[in-house]
């Protein structure tokens, strides 16, 4: 103990030192540090729409805005930037007025010129990447500026999810809106937007490959018109942690308010030290619903895992609970199907469980093994399949940079072993994970969550796995849809019936069918295996600032690396 | 002489002569071997008289202490886990049958080829001389400047999930430069003893007089520097491992202390996670030391103590 006191005390000391020069002036109770999980590798640059961390450094949360915010809690489209929007009938229009009286934080307004601007850059510049700009560029035919508030978008097909898919943090980020007056005549792909400005509560201090700082506006917009009062903290910096023992020693010590995922153990351990520390649930098993459920991805053009049956053979041996009790230490639950556990999505996982194609909590080795072996595999004597001499073996790709993702596979290993698949697992850095491993198909399998898209609605998460997304191996797939490459009839007869759903408004009473009709194939195919629900256990610090999202108090999702961490901060109160 | 019983005194002195005549009679060299072979016979009897399949993932509940102790959660040990289990329900006592023969595996597999292969440079380098010679000087020369570390961590993540014997000839790869070395220059010297020069006058094969004339000569040598080899070997591999770069479903101390420090087990007062591997390691190290000590004295008369 002596010795975790000492690194305590050591961590603190080098933190003191480092923030020391820039926040003088700002006292800690003033002060909201977050925790950032990587590292900023351009800490000057703010051009969000190329890759990069350039948002969730601080700069979505606190000082660029959303148009609208989901909220996870009553399942509504939260107005923000925007005050509402109207869809025509078709869903191929969308007309959405903007807030009166915001500004840009060096004093110009902001309005329809702004969002007319931003999505012409989109869809006029090929080369800018970011997710949110993407869709925008696929879905968006064009955009018109009505009046000085108001603006128009025509889509290329209808489309009832685009407000929340495209500007109402589903998951993750919203397509930003960025001044007219900076980014005019630069080119969008190379601008650095430095320094940067926003129509947030706080602009941009300073930056370093581990800290960003960003300090309060007192002249905000928001407060002036009324929209909101100033959020109190009057600093707020990210900080990168950089694992669990140190995120868990800053907690501890009171040097940081929000923490990034940890294991429960972890958790309890913090708590031990540390009684102010909270996370969504105050008991066991503390941690929020993640909307991105996780999965075995596979590759289906890599023999023999392009044959479905030793797919589902596969899906038999994967014991659920044990990874549920063993990997996340119960944090959480076997998924049932495809989709996110969420109230809001009961209706679609019922229809799927009605169906007869609920995912089992347990293992059937037994059934596992009777596929495998009527695929012409014979235990040899060291207890692995295997035919012509060859063993049946699978390497999985696994990104090293959580425990839980390395953990979850040295389970499934574990289980795929002692079923009689030589299975191992291949650890892989995180930027080559998602550069290199995920979107071009070098892989057998893989551990992920790559179907996540749906919230409040089927057709975002069974859109990613259509065949129009298939390319070869060696090709990015496009937006990481479809890296497991699924093609063929059952794979044809999913995506009509996907597709047919993609046009209908949300809560059409057809779309349960629909879905039921849908998974049969993938149910018999395959093409990834959903896993366990996923949870974000985010250890919180009571001491400096109280009103964090909690189960009880809950006003949106506890995720702060979100665009909708606004709603957190103008949350915070002073603990004393 | 021999009808006359000897005293007490006498059969001290003569014992303390028959010692001092004996080299290999040497107390530091028993500790050491002792040491090594206490984690050998825990690797053979544990795996008779405990079960090897608790060494796996999943095997029992996650995080339990050792008996008599409690962890965070306030959940006391018991002896299904004589030693606890780790994060992953892993047992440790299983883990430790399991892993600490494998680590001395690494290392005496690396240094038995790494020995090899610089016994045979060695003598080749020494021994022909010539274009031979500076070649083989050349690359040892360079391969001792290349830091090992460096290139296996490039290595291992290139090939993902390594065996242990596939880690032992990676390893191997740089710890034959040092014997090569030595041993040149020893037989250098050594070639131009009357020994040496008799053979040869004789008419002896080079390979006679390489293996049979002066190999016996540098046995206690060449099993000093063996032994300093399997040290470096292991310190490797532990090395690699802590660094995640072993094997993966293959248990071995570097692993476990990697996996504990991944997943917080400093925080969580998980000692045992951390600290049972750790104090094997310790145990491994300093039996080596001894040995290397006891070797050193072996070959080397003047260090070996007189008591009186």
């Amino acid at each position: 103990m002596r010795l975790t006191k000492l690194v305590a005390t050591a961590s603190l000391m080098a933190l003191t030192a480092m923030t020391g020069a820039q926040a003088q002036d700002v006292a800690r109770e003033d002060t909201v540090i977050f925790d950032l999980d990587r590292t900023i590798k351009d800490p000057s640059n703010f051009n969000w729409l190329t890759p990069g961390t350039k948002r969730m450094h601080g700069a979505h949360q606190t000082m660029w805005e959303p148009l609208f915010i989901l909220n996870y809690a009553t399942g509504n489209i939260d107005p923000w930037l925007a005050t509402g929007f109207e869809a025509n009938d078709t869903s191929t229009e969308f007309t959405i007025s903007l807030r009166e009286g915001i500004e840009w934080s060096d004093g110009e307004a902001f309005n329809a010129d702004d969002v007319v601007f931003t999505v012409n850059l989109a869809l006029t510049n090929e080369e800018i990447s970011s997710r949110e700009a993407s869709t925008v560029r696929a879905q968006v035919a064009s955009i018109e500026k009505l009046d000085d508030l108001t603006v128009k978008m025509t889509l290329n097909a209808p489309n009832p999810r685009f407000i929340v898919e495209n500007f109402g943090v589903r998951i993750f980020g919203s397509f930003l809106i960025m001044p007219e007056h900076i980014w005019n005549g630069e080119d969008p792909a190379t601008f650095a937007f430095n320094p940067p400005i926003g129509t947030g509560p706080y602009t941009f201090t300073s930056a370093t490959t581990n800290r960003a700082i960003w300090d309060r506006n007192d002249d905000w917009w928001g407060a002036k018109t009324g929209f909101m009062d100033l959020p109190e903290p009057q600093h707020v910096i990210f900080l990168e942690s950089g694992g669990a023992e140190s995120r868990a020693q800053l907690m501890a010590t009171n040097q940081m308010d929000a923490a990034q995922n940890v294991s429960v153990g972890t958790f309890e351990a913090i708590r031990a030290q540390n009684p102010a520390v909270t996370a969504w649930y105050s008991d066991y098993p503390y941690a929020a619903a993640d909307p991105c459920a996780r999965q075995l991805e596979i590759n289906t053009t890599i023999a023999p895992w392009d044959d479905p049956a030793m797919r589902r053979a596969v899906n038999h041996i994967i014991d659920r609970t044990q990874i549920v009790n063993i990997a996340t230490e119960g944090a959480t639950v076997p998924s049932r199907t495809m989709f996110a556990q969420y109230g809001s999505m009961d209706p679609f996982i019922n229809a799927v469980v009605d169906a007869g194609f609920e995912l089992a909590p347990t293992a059937d080795v037994a059934a596992g093994q009777a596929l495998i072996e009527a695929a012409g595999y014979a235990k040899g004597s060291d207890g692995i399949y295997e035919k012509d001499g060859e063993d049946l073996s699978v390497k999985i790709h696994v990104n090293s940079a959580s425990t839980e993702y390395t953990r979850t596979i040295d389970m499934i290993v574990e289980q795929l072993n002692r079923a009689g698949v030589a299975a191992s697992s291949v650890p892989v850095e995180n930027g080559v994970f998602w550069g290199e491993v995920l979107p071009f198909g070098s892989y057998e399998m893989s551990y992920s969550w790559l179907s996540c898209g749906s919230v409040n609605e089927p057709w975002a998460s069974m859109g990613r796995y259509t065949v129009k997304d298939v390319v070869p191996v060696g090709e990015r797939s496009p937006g990481f849809n479809n890296t497991s490459r699924w093609d063929g009839p059952a794979a044809a007869a999913y995506s009509e019936i996907v597709d047919s759903m993609a046009a209908l408004p949300l809560g059409d009473k057809s779309i349960p069918g629909k879905v039921a009709d849908a998974y049969q194939h993938l149910a018999a195919e395959m093409p990834f295996i959903p896993l366990v629900q996923s949870f974000k256990l985010l250890p919180m610090n009571t001491t400096y600032w109280t009103g964090w999202p909690t189960a009880d108090n809950n006003y949106n999702h506890p995720f702060f690396w979100w665009n909708s961490t606004h709603q957190i901060i103008h949350n915070l109160e002073k603990a004393n | 002489m021999s009808d006359m019983p000897l005293t007490r005194a006498e059969r001290k002195r003569q014992r303390r002569i028959r010692r001092f005549d004996n080299p290999w009679l040497n107390p530091k060299l028993f500790w050491g071997a002792g040491l090594l072979l206490a984690i050998i016979a825990v690797g053979i009897l544990g795996r008779l008289f405990w079960d090897p399949e608790l060494v796996f993932v999943g095997s029992g509940i996650p995080k339990m202490p050792p008996p008599g102790f409690e962890n965070l959660r306030g959940q006391s040990g018991t002896f299904a886990n004589p030693l606890g289990t780790e994060g992953s329900g892993r047992d440790m006592l299983a883990l430790i049958i399991i892993g600490a023969p494998n680590s001395l595996y690494v290392g005496l597999m690396a240094s038995l080829i790494g020995m090899s292969v610089g016994i045979f440079l060695g003598f080749t380098s020494g021994f022909v001389g010539g274009r031979t010679d500076d070649v083989i000087r050349v690359l040892s020369d360079v391969m001792i400047t290349i830091p090992p570390l460096l290139i296996l961590v490039v290595f291992q993540s290139a090939f993902g999930d390594v065996t242990l014997t596939m880690m032992a000839l990676l390893i191997a790869g740089f710890v034959w430069q040092s014997p090569t070395r030595l041993i040149r220059a020893q037989v250098l010297s050594m070639k131009q003893s009357g020994y040496v020069q008799m053979a040869r006058l004789s008419g002896a094969s080079t390979w006679h007089i390489m293996f049979k004339e002066m190999l016996p000569n540098l046995v206690p040598y060449l099993f000093g520097s063996f032994i300093a080899n399997v040290t470096t070997s292991i310190v490797t591999a532990v090395g690699l491992e802590v660094l995640g770069l072993g094997p993966q479903r293959i248990p071995t101390l570097g692993r476990t202390i990697y996996e504990a420090i991944n997943a917080g087990a400093l925080i969580q007062n998980l000692w045992w996670w951390w600290g049972i591997p750790t104090l094997l390691l310790a145990v491994m190290f300093i039996g080596l030391l001894l040995i290397n000590l006891g070797l050193d004295e072996v070959s080397n008369p003047r260090l070996r103590k007189l008591k009186l």
